[in-house]
């Protein structure tokens, strides 16, 4: 019994491995790095993200969450930024967190679901400042 | 080595987090004006004894400390930037001073707190001067 439970436990494990390897593998293919200041303070100038491509694949962005999404003024520039809302239809509104600026009220947007790459959940580098994100 | 270390780990895309309009137009000068608005009319109303004069003075006196306030902290927000704070290590205690005067303004009818938050405000169109300026933060106004 104890060595039963001892091999469930150890293929729990390897399969939560194996889960975490892939995000992180296929984070790892769509990192980005952070230009501007309008995130701050959650994300700076030169922040390097692990962006998870799936987080929106089966659903959309909530209100509060990060976002990297195609910029539709520019497709081929990405953005960063913060869900505000979503509506009905799908798309999303998107606006820094830098108080000045979200006192602006200048938001782009709303970008289409289908334009939104992925959510930054890691910061990769600086070395001091390593860590998740939200 | 290291470079190449560092290449191989950098991301392959930018993700952009500019303000969403940055227009880049700054002069402490809109916060000079607001400011010297609340001078005059704390004076004003010093002379005065119309008690309904007196009363439109602290209601307008208020509104004008609280736009000299907003004009000081988009100068410290969105236009002054590291280097600025590196060149002037007092950047963010004058700011932080200018807007808590605004405050007092905004609640006094004492000529000589106005009078402080018109120095001050001089001290941030220093550091601005020494930092770009009109030259970089202005368009050209016509000769």
């Amino acid at each position: 019994m104890r060595r039963l439970t001892a091999m469930f436990g150890a293929a729990l494990l390897s399969a939560l491995a194996v889960i975490l390897v892939d995000r992180l593998g296929r984070s790892w293919e769509s990192r980005v790095a952070v230009l501007g200041h309008s995130m701050e303070p959650t994300l700076r100038d030169g922040d390097w993200l692990l962006v998870d491509a799936d987080a929106y694949r089966n659903r959309a962005p909530r209100a509060g969450e990060l976002v990297v999404a195609r910029d539709p003024r520019d497709p081929r520039r990405l953005l960063v930024k913060r869900a505000v809302s979503v509506a009905l239809d799908g798309r999303v509104s998107i606006a820094g967190d830098h108080v000045a600026h979200a006192e602006d009220g200048t938001r782009i947007g709303p970008v289409d679901a289908s334009a939104v790459i992925g959510r930054p959940w890691f910061r990769y580098w600086p070395a001091d400042r390593v860590g998740k994100i939200d | 080595m290291l470079t190449r270390v560092l290449r191989a780990l950098a991301p392959h895309a930018t993700a952009h987090a500019h303000c969403d309009i940055p227009c880049g137009v700054y002069d402490p000068a809109q916060a000079r004006i607001e400011a010297e608005s609340c001078y005059k009319i704390i004076q004003k109303y010093n002379e005065s004894q119309d008690e309904l004069f007196r009363a439109r003075c602290i209601h307008v006196k208020e509104e004008r400390a609280e736009l000299t306030k907003h004009h000081i902290d988009v100068m410290w927000h969105d236009y002054f930037k590291p280097e600025h704070v590196e060149k002037f290590p007092d950047l963010h205690e004058v700011c932080w001073k200018a807007s808590k005067q605004a405050s007092q303004v905004k609640r006094t009818v004492d000529i000589d707190e106005a009078q402080k938050l018109l120095d001050l405000i001089d001290k941030i169109d220093m550091m601005w001067r020494e930092t770009g300026g009109p030259k970089a933060t202005r368009l050209p106004t016509p000769a």
